[in-house]
C-alpha cells in the first residue's frame, strides 16, 4: 500500500514566510486595523507553525491551517483591545500601491470581524463557502449569511459615499 | 455599482515592508534554532507551547493531619482551559504532573479606558472544585486579578463614569451589530457557591515585568468551606518555567 505523501516533514520557515507572509499580514491587518498587532499575530502564527510540528497533506492544507491559527489569534487579540481608532487612510497608503483601492479597503476594514474574515476568505483567498465553513468551524448557512450581510454593508457605505 | 471582485485587488495591494519580513524571519529562525530543546520539553510536558513561556500550576502546601501524616484534600480542583482553536480542555489538578495549553488572550501592553497602560497577561482559565458537602469556594490570587466578561448596553458603553464605578476598565464593541462588551475587574478574591460554579467563567490577568517575564510565583489560594463550617485549603502555584522570547501562549503544568 502506498504511503500518503506529506507536504513537508521539516518546517522550512523561510519558505513559509515567503509563501504565506504577505497573505497572512493582509488578512491580519484588515482584521486588526493595526500594523503592530498584525505583525505580532503573523509572528505568533509562524512560531506556532514551528512548535506544533503539524503534518500537512498538501499546500492547501498548510495554508488553511495557517489562516485558522491567524484568524483565531486575531479574534483573541481584538477581544481584549479597546476599540482602536479605525486605521487612518494616510496610514493605509503605506501599504497600498493603488490609490483606487483605498476607499474599498477602508470600507472593508470598518466591517465587524466576522464579516471581514468571511469576505477576505471568499473574495481574496478564493475559498468556497463550504471550505470557509471548515476553516472557521461554523456552518455553511452562517457563512452565507455573513457574506450576504457583509456585501450589504459595503454596498450601503459605498452608496452613501457616492450620494 | 459595487464590484466585489475588486476586494481581491485592493487587499492584495497591501504588502508588508521588507524590514518586517526580515524581522519575522529573524525571530522565527531564533525559535527554530532553539527547537531541539523545546521539543524535549514538549515531550516531557506533553503539550505544545507556541512560544516558550510556560506557567506551571502546582498544588502546594501539602496537607497534614494531627499526627503529622500527609493527607490529601477532600476535594478535587479541575482547571478548564481554552486552546487557540476554541476547544475547551480540562485537567484535574491532582498530585500527578499534567499539562495543557491555554489560549492567551492578550500579551504585552494593554490600555484601558482610564488611559493607563500596563503590562499584563490575560488568560482564560476556569477553576472548578468537586467534592462532597461543600458550601462555597473562595479563590484568592496574590498578584494579578480575576476578571469576568460582561455585556453592556450602548448607554452603559458610552458612560465612562459608570464603567469606572463598575470597575469595567476594558471595553469593546461591534459597531455594526450594536453589541458592546466589557471586562469587569472582580478583584484579587471572590467566593462562589458550590452549586453555582458554572456561572463563573473568569479570566485571570497576571502582571509581567514588561518583558513578558513574571517576577515571582503567582499563588492562587483555594479555600473550600464545607456545610458543617469546616474549611480546607490548597494552593495553586503559577510559575513561569521558561522565558524565551515573547510568548502569546501559556501552558499550565500541574504537579
Amino acid at each position: 500500500m502506498l504511503q500518503q505523501l506529506v507536504w513537508s516533514t521539516e518546517p522550512d520557515i523561510e519558505r513559509i514566510i515567503d509563501t504565506y507572509g504577505n497573505m497572512l499580514f493582509r488578512i491580519c491587518l484588515v482584521i486588526l486595523c493595526n500594523e503592530n498587532d498584525a505583525e505580532d499575530v503573523v509572528q505568533d502564527t509562524f512560531i506556532t507553525y514551528l512548535t506544533k510540528s503539524t503534518t500537512f497533506n498538501d499546500s492547501e492544507h498548510e495554508k488553511a491551517w495557517l489562516i485558522t491559527i491567524a484568524t483565531n489569534r486575531c479574534k483573541n487579540m481584538r477581544r481584549y483591545n479597546i476599540i482602536r481608532k479605525h486605521m487612518d487612510i494616510n496610514d493605509l497608503q503605506l501599504y497600498c500601491k493603488d490609490d483606487e483601492n483605498y476607499g474599498l479597503l477602508d470600507n472593508l476594514m470598518k466591517l465587524s470581524n466576522k464579516h471581514k474574515i468571511v469576505l477576505l476568505l471568499y473574495y481574496v483567498e478564493g475559498y468556497k463557502v463550504d471550505e470557509i465553513a471548515k476553516i472557521l468551524n461554523i456552518t455553511t448557512s452562517a457563512i452565507k449569511k455573513r457574506l450576504q450581510r457583509g456585501r450589504e454593508l459595503i454596498r450601503e457605505r459605498y452608496r452613501k459615499e457616492n450620494e | 455599482m459595487m464590484d466585489f471582485d475588486k476586494i481581491k485587488e485592493a487587499v492584495n495591494s497591501i504588502e508588508m515592508s521588507k524590514t518586517m519580513e526580515n524581522r519575522l524571519k529573524e525571530n522565527s529562525n531564533i525559535i527554530e534554532k532553539k527547537k531541539p530543546g523545546q521539543l524535549n520539553y514538549k515531550r516531557l510536558i506533553s503539550v505544545a507551547c507556541a512560544f516558550g513561556i510556560l506557567l506551571s500550576i502546582m498544588i502546594g502546601i501539602p496537607l497534614f493531619n494531627k499526627n503529622g501524616n500527609f493527607q490529601g484534600a477532600n476535594f478535587t480542583i479541575t482547571a478548564y482551559a481554552w486552546s487557540d482553536d476554541g476547544n475547551r480542555s480540562n485537567t484535574k489538578l491532582l498530585s500527578d504532573k499534567a499539562t495543557f495549553e491555554l489560549s492567551t488572550e492578550l500579551r504585552g501592553i494593554t490600555t484601558d479606558i482610564t488611559g493607563d497602560s500596563g503590562h499584563a497577561i490575560y488568560t482564560k482559565v476556569m477553576l472548578n472544585v468537586s467534592g462532597e458537602h461543600i458550601d462555597s469556594i473562595t479563590y484568592t490570587i496574590n498578584k494579578g486579578k480575576f476578571l469576568e466578561d460582561v455585556i453592556l448596553t450602548a448607554k452603559e458603553y458610552a458612560d465612562k463614569d459608570w464603567l469606572l464605578s463598575e470597575k469595567i476598565f476594558i471595553t469593546m464593541s461591534h459597531p455594526d451589530l450594536d453589541i458592546y462588551n466589557g471586562i469587569k475587574e472582580i478583584g484579587n478574591t471572590y467566593t462562589v457557591k458550590y452549586n453555582e460554579q458554572d456561572k463563573y467563567k473568569n479570566l485571570i490577568t497576571i502582571p509581567h515585568d514588561g518583558n513578558l517575564a513574571i517576577d515571582d510565583d503567582i499563588i492562587i489560594k483555594v479555600i473550600v468551606k464545607y456545610t458543617d463550617g469546616k474549611t480546607e485549603q490548597q494552593d495553586i502555584v503559577v510559575t513561569q518555567e521558561s522565558n524565551s522570547i515573547e510568548s502569546k501562549s501559556i501552558s499550565l503544568k500541574l504537579k
